[in-house]
C-alpha cells in the first residue's frame, strides 16, 4: 500500500462504505422483488443436490426449462435465439390451476394481459432440426436452486420423490424471477424474511 | 529481490574483489544495498498474505455449511464487521509502517467481501449466473485495490476475472469477450502499480485467453488463429527489443508468453486435429524450426525465460511425435534421423560463428 497518510483513512473508510453499499443493494434488489414481485407457482421436479462453495442445495427442473417450437404457440422470433441470449416466457394462467407458457420472445412483450406474468431467462443451449420444423432451447430463470440446511437436501429431496412439489416465485415488473419458497404436498416451506 | 540473484551476485563479488577489480569498500556498499532490498520482501509478509487466504477460505466453508444455528442475519452482519475490521487493521497497520502487512488486511477484506456475496446468495436462493456473483467479486476488489494501491488485492482481482471468465465459457461453450474489459482494467492498474509479477499474471492470463480461442472459435478449430496470434506476437517483441532499448524488460517476457502460445496453436493442430501424414510432417517441421529459432534467438539475449519455455516446448514436441508415429514406426525414426542431423549441422555451425567472432575479437 502506498497511500498518503492524511488520506489512509478516509480511502479506508471509503473502500468499506462503497462494498458494504454493494452487499446492501444486493440485499435490497432481492428483498424488493420478493415483497412487491407478483406470485406464480410452478411444479418442479428435483435434480442433484449439492454445492462445494455454497453448500447443500437442490436443483430445480421446470417444464418451462425446456422449450419447444412444436408446443409453444405464437411464437415469431424462436428461432434467433443462440446460448447467452436474453428469452423472455409469457405464462397465463390455467382455469384449472396452475400456469402455461403462451408465447416466447426475445424481447419483453408488449401489450401484456392483465393476468399474464412475464418471465425472464438466459438461453443456456438451443438446438434446431435440420428441416427448420422443430428446435428446442433450454432457459435458465434464476430460479434452479433451493438452499437448504446442511445434511437436510438428501431428506428433503427423498420427501419430494414421494410427493408433488411446486415452487413459488416471485416475479419483479422487468421479468426477473426469485425464488420464494417450495410448496411440497400443500405445505408451504418459505424461509421467514431477513428484516 | 529473489535470494538466487543474491547468491549469485555474492559469489560474483567475491571473484571480482579477488581479481582486484572492485575496492573493499566498493564491494562493501553493493553488499549493504542488496541486504536493504531484501528486506523488503520479508517471511513475516509472506505469511501474512498466506494467512489472508485461508481466512478467506475459512470464510467460504463457513458459508457452504449453511449453518442455521445463527440466524441469517447474525452471519451476513458478522461478514460485515470483518470487511471492517480487516479495513480498520490495514489503516492501524500502515500507520506503523508494516506496509506489507497493511496489504495482507486489505486481502483478507476483499476475500470476506466475496464470502458475503456467496451468502446473500445462498440467503436468497439465488442462482442466475453463477458468474454474475463473480462479476461483483472482481469490480469489488479492483476498486479497493486501486484505490488503496494494494498489489495482492489486485493479484486477487485478476485472479477473479479469469474465475468469473472460465466460469461465463464453461457453461455457453463460447468466446468470453467481456474477460478483455476486466482484464484491460485491472491490468491499466499493474501498470499504474509499476508491478512486475502482475504484469505476469495479466500476461498469463491473456494466454490462456487466446489459447481459448483455438477451442472456441470456429466450432473449436481455430488453432491456426492461435498459431498465427503467437507468432505475430513472437515476432513484434522481437522488433520492440531491437528498436526501443529501453523496453527490454518488456519485450523479453512478451516474446516468453508469445511462444508458448504459438506452441499451444500448433500442437492442438498436429495432435488434437487430424492431419494427414504429410500434414503432420510440414508442421512439426515448422514447429520444430520455430523452436529453434525461439531458442537461438533466447540465447543470443540471454532471455532465460524464454529458454526455458523453447527447451520444455521441444522436449514435448518430441515426445508427442514419439507418440503419435509418423505413418509408420520406420517413418518416425526416419523423421528423428534427419531431424537430429539438421540440428547437429547447426551445432556445428553455431560452434564455427562462436569460433570466427572469438578470434575476431582477439586478433592476438
Amino acid at each position: 500500500m502506498i497511500v498518503d497518510r492524511k488520506w489512509l483513512w478516509p480511502l479506508l473508510g471509503g473502500v468499506a462504505l462503497v462494498q458494504s453499499a454493494a452487499l446492501f443493494d444486493m440485499v435490497y434488489e432481492r428483498y424488493r422483488l420478493l415483497k412487491s414481485g407478483r406470485e406464480l407457482t410452478l411444479s418442479v421436479h428435483p435434480l442433484d443436490p449439492r454445492d462445494i462453495f455454497r453448500g447443500d442445495y437442490v436443483t430445480l427442473g421446470y417444464d418451462i426449462s425446456t422449450l419447444k417450437k412444436s408446443t409453444t404457440e405464437s411464437d415469431p422470433d424462436f428461432n434467433g435465439f443462440i446460448p447467452g441470449a436474453a428469452a423472455f416466457v409469457t405464462m397465463s394462467p390455467k382455469p384449472e390451476g396452475g400456469w402455461t407458457e403462451t408465447r416466447v420472445g426475445s424481447t419483453y412483450p408488449s401489450g401484456v394481459a392483465a393476468g399474464d406474468i412475464v418471465l425472464k431467462g438466459r438461453v443456456l443451449s438451443a438446438w434446431k432440426s435440420k428441416d427448420g420444423a422443430e428446435s428446442i432451447v433450454n432457459v435458465r430463470y434464476g430460479i434452479e436452486k433451493y438452499f437448504v440446511p446442511e445434511g437436510t437436501g438428501r431428506a428433503l429431496e427423498d420427501k419430494v420423490r414421494a410427493h408433488k412439489m411446486e415452487a413459488i416465485v416471485a416475479v419483479g415488473s422487468d421479468g426477473t424471477g426469485a425464488l420464494k419458497g417450495l410448496v411440497i404436498d400443500g405445505e408451504r416451506h418459505e424461509d421467514p424474511p431477513l428484516l | 529481490m529473489w535470494s538466487p540473484y543474491k547468491k549469485w551476485l555474492l559469489r560474483d563479488l567475491d571473484r571480482w574483489r579477488t581479481n582486484g577489480w572492485l575496492s573493499e569498500e566498493g564491494r562493501a556498499a553493493i553488499v549493504a544495498d542488496i541486504q536493504n532490498s531484501t528486506s523488503a520482501f520479508s517471511l513475516a509478509s509472506a505469511l501474512g498474505i498466506l494467512a489472508s487466504v485461508l481466512f478467506g477460505f475459512a470464510a467460504i466453508s463457513f458459508v457452504a455449511a449453511h449453518w442455521e444455528d445463527i440466524p441469517r442475519l447474525a452471519r451476513l452482519l458478522l461478514l460485515l464487521a470483518c470487511i471492517w475490521a480487516g479495513y480498520g487493521v490495514a489503516g492501524w497497520l500502515e500507520t506503523r509502517g508494516q506496509t506489507l502487512l497493511a496489504d495482507a488486511a486489505v486481502l483478507f477484506s476483499s476475500g470476506m467481501f466475496g464470502a458475503s456475496i456467496m451468502l446473500i446468495s445462498q440467503m436468497y436462493n439465488i442462482s442466475g449466473d453463477p458468474a454474475d456473483g463473480l462479476l461483483l467479486w472482481w469490480t469489488g476488489t479492483l476498486f479497493a485495490g486501486a484505490v488503496l494501491r494494494s498489489n495482492p488485492t489486485l493479484a486477487l482481482a485478476i485472479v477473479l476475472v479469469g474465475t468469473w471468465s472460465f466460469l461465463n465459457v464453461s457453461e455457453s461453450n463460447t468466446v468470453h469477450w467481456p474477460f478483455l474489459i476486466g482484464w484491460t482494467l485491472v491490468t491499466a492498474a499493474f501498470v499504474w502499480q509499476l508491478w512486475w509479477p502482475g504484469l505476469h499474471l495479466s500476461a498469463l492470463t491473456l494466454s490462456l485467453f487466446v489459447v481459448s480461442l483455438g477451442y472456441l472459435l470456429g466450432k473449436g478449430h481455430a488453432h491456426e488463429l492461435v498459431a498465427v496470434l503467437g507468432v505475430s506476437a513472437a515476432i513484434g517483441s522481437v522488433a520492440i527489443e531491437k528498436t526501443r532499448f529501453d523496453l527490454d524488460h518488456l519485450a523479453a517476457p512478451l516474446f516468453a508468453y508469445a511462444i508458448a502460445v504459438a506452441f499451444a496453436g500448433l500442437f492442438a493442430l498436429q495432435f488434437f486435429e487430424s492431419p494427414s501424414v504429410v500434414q503432420l510432417l510440414l508442421l512439426a517441421a515448422v514447429t520444430l524450426a520455430l523452436l529453434l529459432l525461439a531458442i537461438a534467438y533466447a540465447l543470443s539475449r540471454s532471455n532465460r525465460g524464454a529458454l526455458w519455455i523453447g527447451y520444455m516446448a521441444f522436449s514435448v514436441e518430441i515426445l508427442a511425435i514419439y507418440g503419435q508415429t509418423i505413418g509408420s514406426i520406420l517413418g518416425t525414426s526416419l523423421f528423428f534421423l534427419i531431424a537430429a542431423v539438421i540440428v547437429a549441422g547447426l551445432a556445428y555451425l553455431a560452434l564455427r560463428l562462436a569460433r570466427r567472432s572469438a578470434s575476431g575479437e582477439q586478433p592476438a
